[in-house]
């Protein structure tokens, strides 16, 4: 580690490892429950595990990103912190409220939930992600404002780099979208109309600089390819990004009540987003290919490239399929958007969080690479997840074509309900799917405890 | 060289012209049918080979990025063109 | 072994390749030689046409299923003011051709002289689009008045953004030149500011018979 205020990122790392233990547990559980509808039940129903499950999953790419930044911008501003004291501070901070916002969310009912956190006050519950209760939601606030600053601080007083540019933008970006949690206006369409000025610029927008500027840093250090090179193609990835990514907001917005010039608009737009994702793929493998030194850190690299890959199908190829209004028209709302939704993030975020981890914890801990044992370990949890997960994207796809063609496309179409049935066989093979990936998580946990000789720093 | 270049460059600046009032005539004068499309984006993927061989310089590059331009100009009207013979 | 996809091919070490990165032009296995203006300003050219490639491509069929309204609508928007502005943009280009070619000779003056004529012309672009928008909303056309006045809007609209980014990179240019930044030798900011104006001019040269005149 080149700078000891680096540290402060080890325990946003340990959290964000933590939360997705949970966020698949409860993954698992409510994959339980499309089939067996009364798993659990009254103890945590279905939309309590939904919510939570969405929820550790947004919270622990939180953790993962304030991680990466904490590692990343001492490094690329060649400085140490601005303040370690306050990241520690944050950390607790959002630690306590996070872990306090899910226990909410399984001991009390929502309702009343909202009732004590002083929801009428200020209304900004019960929608989709952004479910947190006030409280929460203004701590979220609080903590990001101070990251940013603290971020920021260390950059004016450092170099400043395309990377850590890139990266701050994003981090701006992820805090100003977040405002509109914030406007709920009782105006359904409206309503949904802001909601998606988080959801999507989110992981559509701004997220993706946060992705690239992580991947970009990775990148340099495992292949040592010239900076000049990265940034170049930076930029024009974020360039991509939010030509792309801004308009194509609008393929949220059909048959919604918004004006219907979206359709067009959201459809042109949102067909060529996958173009950054694949030019990260491209990306990817030529800088690994023209890699100038060999890392002692394989598993590193194979996380770098495997992003990439899965960012391309995930959110490039299963998002194209039913981006297109026409089709959409179909499928929206169907088991599709469930298999894009899981292998979007996966391969996106949660992919580039375990890279950025698997470069860095090593580091972290004393060593430029774990020991090879270690390192096997660690690839065969990459593969036993990433298979898993292909497989769930595979078997909730499955299940969204036959339920579009069941309920909406065929001339005697049958009821939700009905339809839910005749695709359980799909919903069980995803459980089993789900299985395997917690067992490809336990793996990539041991793998941290394995010792054996390492390289030195 | 650079007089013979620059002259060169408004010959084809004049062609463009010429083009375009041609595209205009066509569009006052005759009476709209599957010829005058078709001559219309026949005109427009001329401008657009001497917009991207001459005036960008293209022509001087790998034939990769000339085949892009034209590729372009054949698909984007070939497919305009089959929308409206439909 | 473990499972892996990072095989080490010993072979990519060599030092060729590694001279090769230095070049930003080589970011891709498949080497173009002699483009003008930066690599990237290409891959974001290629991006934008196809963004545009893909509009007018949805406008063609769309058209096809209410020719008609598409028809009638149409014959509303100014054919003469389209082509004057196709003439400007084409002016502009030519323009834009004469001061790469001036820096080329290291005349820098010259060719600031050029660039300012195309951000003038760029002007007069902007002048005449307004207007037409002016004369369209005075109407009270909108974006949701029909599908024809949705994409002539929208296509014109988007590439007015383009028109004037483009302005803003040339006037950039013009104050490096001035700045005596740019020199025989070293030019390539102007020969990349001088591809993105073509590009714009390129779009146009398809969306305005596509919009203005054929039906």
């Amino acid at each position: 580690m080149q700078y000891q205020s680096q540290a402060v990122a080890k325990p946003y790392f340990i959290a964000a490892i933590a939360l997705f233990v949970g966020q698949i547990i409860f993954g698992l559980i409510m994959g339980l429950q499309y089939v067996m509808g009364d798993f659990l039940f009254p103890e945590i129903p279905f939309n309590v595990a939904r919510m939570v499950h969405t929820n550790l999953l947004i919270v622990w790419l939180l953790f993962g990103f304030m991680g990466a930044t904490y590692y990343l911008i001492p490094e690329e501003s060649e400085t140490e912190l601005f303040s370690p004291k306050l990241a520690i501070i944050t950390f607790w901070v959002f630690l306590a409220a996070g872990v306090a916002t899910v226990l909410g969310y399984l001991l009390v009912p929502y309702a009343s939930l909202a009732k004590f956190t002083g929801n009428d006050l200020l209304a900004t519950m019960g929608r989709e992600f952004l479910e947190q209760p006030l409280p929460t939601k203004v701590g979220i606030v609080v903590v990001v404002l101070s990251f940013i600053f603290n971020v920021v601080m260390t950059m004016l007083k450092g170099r400043k780099t395309a990377i850590s540019l890139v990266l701050v933008l994003g981090l701006v970006g992820l805090a100003v979208f977040f405002l509109f949690s914030f406007y709920n206006p009782h105006n359904l369409v409206k309503d949904k109309y802001y909601w998606w000025w988080v959801v999507h610029l989110w992981v559509e927008g701004v997220w993706e600089l946060i992705l690239g500027a992580i991947l970009a840093f990775v990148l340099i250090k495992v292949t040592g390819v010239d900076r000049e090179v990265v940034e170049k193609w930076l930029y024009v990835i974020i360039t991509m990004t939010l030509i792309t990514g801004i308009i194509g907001t609008g393929h949220h917005y059909y048959w919604i009540g918004a004006p219907a010039y979206w359709q067009v608009w959201g459809s042109v737009f949102s067909a060529l987003e996958p173009i950054p994702f694949f030019m990260l793929t491209i990306f990817a493998f030529n800088m690994v290919n023209k890699r100038r030194r060999e890392h002692p850190n394989k598993a590193a690299t194979l996380w770098a490239l495997g992003t990439g890959v899965m960012a391309f199908l995930g959110a490039g190829v299963w998002g194209f399929m039913h981006t297109l209004a026409p089709v959409n028209y179909y499928t929206h709302g169907t088991q599709l958007t469930a298999a894009h939704g899981h292998m979007a993030f996966y391969g996106a975020y949660a992919m580039v969080v375990l890279t950025i981890i698997s470069y860095a914890m090593p580091i972290l801990r004393g060593r430029a690479a774990n020991s090879n044992k270690a390192q096997v370990v660690e690839m065969w949890s990459f593969w036993l997840m990433t298979v898993a997960m292909v497989f769930i994207t595979l078997f909730l796809t499955a299940a969204g074509v036959l339920q579009t063609w069941l309920q909406r496309i065929s001339t005697t179409p049958m009821s939700f309900m009905a339809t839910q049935d005749s695709v359980a066989i799909f919903y069980w093979m995803r459980e089993v799917s789900g299985v395997v990936f917690l067992i490809g998580l336990i793996v990539y946990i041991t793998s941290f405890f394995i010792k054996g000789e390492t390289k030195a720093s | 060289m650079n007089k013979q270049l620059n002259r060169f460059a408004t010959i084809i600046w004049l062609a463009l012209v010429i083009l375009t009032i041609g595209t205009f005539l066509i569009g006052e004068e005759v009476t709209a049918g599957k010829t005058v499309m078709l001559s219309v984006l026949l005109i427009s993927l001329i401008k657009g080979q001497l917009i991207a061989n001459y005036f960008m310089g293209l022509r001087h590059v790998s034939w990769l990025w000339r085949g892009i331009i034209l590729g372009y100009f054949v698909i984007v009207g070939g497919m305009i063109a089959i929308a409206y013979l439909n | 072994m473990p499972p892996s996809f990072v095989s080490i091919d010993e072979s990519c070490d060599e030092a060729g390749i590694l001279g090769n990165l230095m070049n930003t032009k080589t970011m891709l296995v498949n080497e173009t030689e002699d483009l003008p203006g930066d690599f990237a300003i290409w891959i974001f050219i290629l991006a934008e046409m196809l963004v545009f490639g893909v509009m007018f491509i949805v406008y063609a069929f769309a058209r096809s299923n209410q020719i008609e309204v598409f028809n009638e609508s149409q014959l509303t928007l100014s054919r003469a003011m389209g082509t004057l502005n196709t003439i400007i943009l084409i002016t502009s280009s030519y323009f834009v051709v004469r001061a790469v070619s001036a820096i080329k000779s290291g005349n820098s003056r010259q060719s600031a002289h050029w660039l300012l004529g195309t951000i003038f012309l760029g002007g007069m672009f902007v002048a005449v689009k307004l207007w037409e928008f002016n004369e369209k909303f005075s109407a009270g056309i909108t974006l949701e008045t029909n599908d024809f006045y949705m994409f002539y809007l929208t296509l014109t609209f988007f590439h007015l953004m383009h028109v004037l980014m483009g302005m803003i990179i040339l006037a950039c240019i013009v104050y490096k030149l001035k700045n005596g930044d740019y020199s025989a030798k070293e030019h390539f900011g102007v020969e990349t500011g001088a591809s993105f104006w073509h590009m714009v001019d390129l779009l146009w040269i398809i969306l305005f018979p596509l919009i203005y005149i054929i039906r």
